[in-house]
């Protein structure tokens, strides 16, 4: 099968999975991540080599513009909008389950720098699930405003740590004989670098962006400026992720009709999405599924109990309601895209470990997204926010 | 040419306390609903309402934060209008702080007309309000201005 071929397989089987997935009330990212698992050299192998081997680059293509849709949240009107209660209870859940993880995979013997990988990728929660949950149940009430909340910033945090602590896992990993003091500085390089590489490339986007007429060269000006920033940071050795969300972040303090350009990548964003969950699905390798077994287990359960936790302070901190304090945690379950994009890209970059990583975390992700959305549920329930329940 | 010489300056404009009742009722007998500029009040410009913004009401709040992930499929979806969660009481209870779009494209009212051209086209607009030096609204220019606007000058009318 020719790569052209292989691509509208995957964009035709995405769509129906998709519309299969909104009958039976499930989030399209998990029914791609499933049609790729199918369809991926694993099971039928109808993906051709050639498409298999490009997943870094369409990973990378994708993240970009996940991180630039993300990295908006950094305004100070969001902050301001959202307020003191879900910044606490975001920050200390995603805090509480990347410690919790890092602690337990420490624990179950894995090195340090895989413990890392695997605990900033525990902080993201996936939203789709959630926004379905609530609009199947009409939920509503301060509990389901702050659960929103929470679940909108989160991921923003999530690929804050994520990249910090890659790049840590980087120097940990690939440079052990320096020392603690040369490995720090190094990580650090990378992450101060990527912040001078997004900022200096947003003050110039919308210092140009004045010259830009119509939707056709605004959509051409702003993917161009995303890719570019991308494949600089490649260059030059730093983070893809954090480069391109500082880039949103200044281009959303700077210009004051900033959101035209998110507005405009939504045109064309998500058969890349889609093409890059299916892909994920494509490269997971089923036969390692029987070694993750008690790590995806130990993973499922320790990663709930820090986001739990978590909450509860941030709730206690700012003096949130005991529903908050109780039930919040789990509405915090699923699971899905972010994490996802984070595992793969742990993949690439460590061969010895990324595949464990990724294959666990595809795998949590179908279970998150299964017995997460009950979670939701029983937690809007208990809060009293579904009506007539 | 100034944008200001082609505006409609007679603008029905609301206040961020008009309620969601009175809104519907002002603008029942139009044969589209409009872009209606949202101003305080010293008039200063701080929002519009368009058709979108009845739907986005009865969403949980909140939502809109979500627009920010694309993961969310939020912005995807086209609203089920046939399935709203409508009370009698938003009638009263919402009002135009709680649903203008405070995203709002405007221009000067001193600005040149080719220049309020190439922002309607590049905002995919057919209408922006005009504000003067105080941001205060003066007035609204669409296309269908501007359009008359050269058609008079080729002498069509």
């Amino acid at each position: 099968m020719n790569a052209l071929l292989g691509i509208s397989l995957i964009l035709l089987l995405g769509l129906l999975s998709g519309k299969i997935a909104e009958k039976v009330r499930t989030p399209a990212i998990t029914a791609y991540l499933i049609i790729g698992i199918l369809i991926g050299p694993f099971s039928l192998g109808f993906v051709p080599e050639s498409i298999i081997a490009a997943s870094g680059l369409i990973s990378n293509f994708a993240l970009s513009f996940i991180a630039f849709s993300i990295g908006q949240s950094f305004s100070r009107g969001l902050f301001h909008q959202i307020g003191k209660q879900v910044l606490w209870i975001s920050i200390l859940a995603a805090f509480g389950a990347g410690v919790f993880v890092v602690v337990a995979m420490r624990v179950m013997g894995l090195p340090l720098y895989v413990a890392l990988l695997f605990g900033s990728i525990a902080t993201a929660t996936a939203p789709a699930a959630l926004i379905m949950i609530i609009r199947q149940y009409k939920a509503k009430g301060r509990f389901t405003e702050i659960l929103m909340g929470v679940v909108a910033i989160d991921d923003a945090w999530g690929l804050i740590v994520f990249s910090v602590c890659l790049a840590f896992a980087r120097k940990i990993h690939f440079n052990h004989a320096d020392s603690v003091f040369q490995v720090m500085l190094s990580a650090f390089w990378e992450i101060g670098g990527s912040f001078v590489l997004g900022g200096i490339i947003g003050w110039m986007f919308s210092k140009f962006s004045r010259h830009i007429r119509n939707e056709r060269d605004l959509l051409i000006y702003t993917v161009g400026t995303i890719l570019f920033t991308a494949g600089l940071a490649i260059h030059f050795h730093l983070s893809v992720l954090l480069g391109c969300m500082v880039l949103s972040a200044t281009i959303v303090n700077v210009h004051k009709e900033s959101f035209r350009f998110f507005e405009v990548l939504q045109t064309v964003d998500w058969p890349v999405y889609l093409i890059f969950f299916v892909l994920a699905g494509a490269n997971l390798e089923i036969n390692l599924l029987v070694e993750i077994g008690a790590i995806g287990a130990v993973y499922v359960i320790v990663r709930i109990l820090g986001k739990c936790l978590g909450t509860y302070f941030g709730a206690v901190i700012s003096n949130a309601g005991s529903d908050v304090k109780r039930y919040m945690g789990i509405a915090q379950m699923p699971q899905a895209g972010v994490a996802l994009g984070m595992a793969l890209i742990a993949k690439s970059t460590f061969p010895e470990w990324g595949a464990m990583i990724f294959t666990t975390i595809a795998a949590t992700t179908i279970i998150y997204e299964i017995i997460g959305p009950i979670f939701v549920k029983i937690a809007l329930h208990k809060a009293n926010q579904i009506p007539g329940d | 040419m100034q944008v200001k010489a082609i505006m409609q300056s007679n603008v029905r404009s609301v206040k961020k306390g008009t309620t969601l009742g009175q809104l519907l009722v002002s603008f029942k007998d139009f044969h589209s609903f409009p872009v209606v500029p949202v101003v305080d009040s010293e008039q200063v410009l701080v929002g519009t309402v368009h058709i979108r913004s009845f739907f986005e009401i009865f969403q949980p709040h909140n939502q809109d934060l979500l627009m920010r992930n694309p993961l969310s499929m939020i912005s995807r979806e086209p609203t089920d209008i046939f399935n709203l969660d409508i009370e009698a009481e938003m009638g009263f209870l919402i009002i135009m702080a709680d649903i203008m779009d405070t995203k709002v494209v405007k221009i000067e009212q001193s600005a040149d007309l080719r220049k309020a051209y190439d922002l309607m086209q590049l905002h995919g607009k057919t209408a922006i309000p005009v504000v003067d030096d105080n941001k205060r609204l003066v007035g609204i220019v669409s296309i269908f201005d501007i359009v008359m606007k050269i058609f008079h000058e080729k002498g069509l009318i």
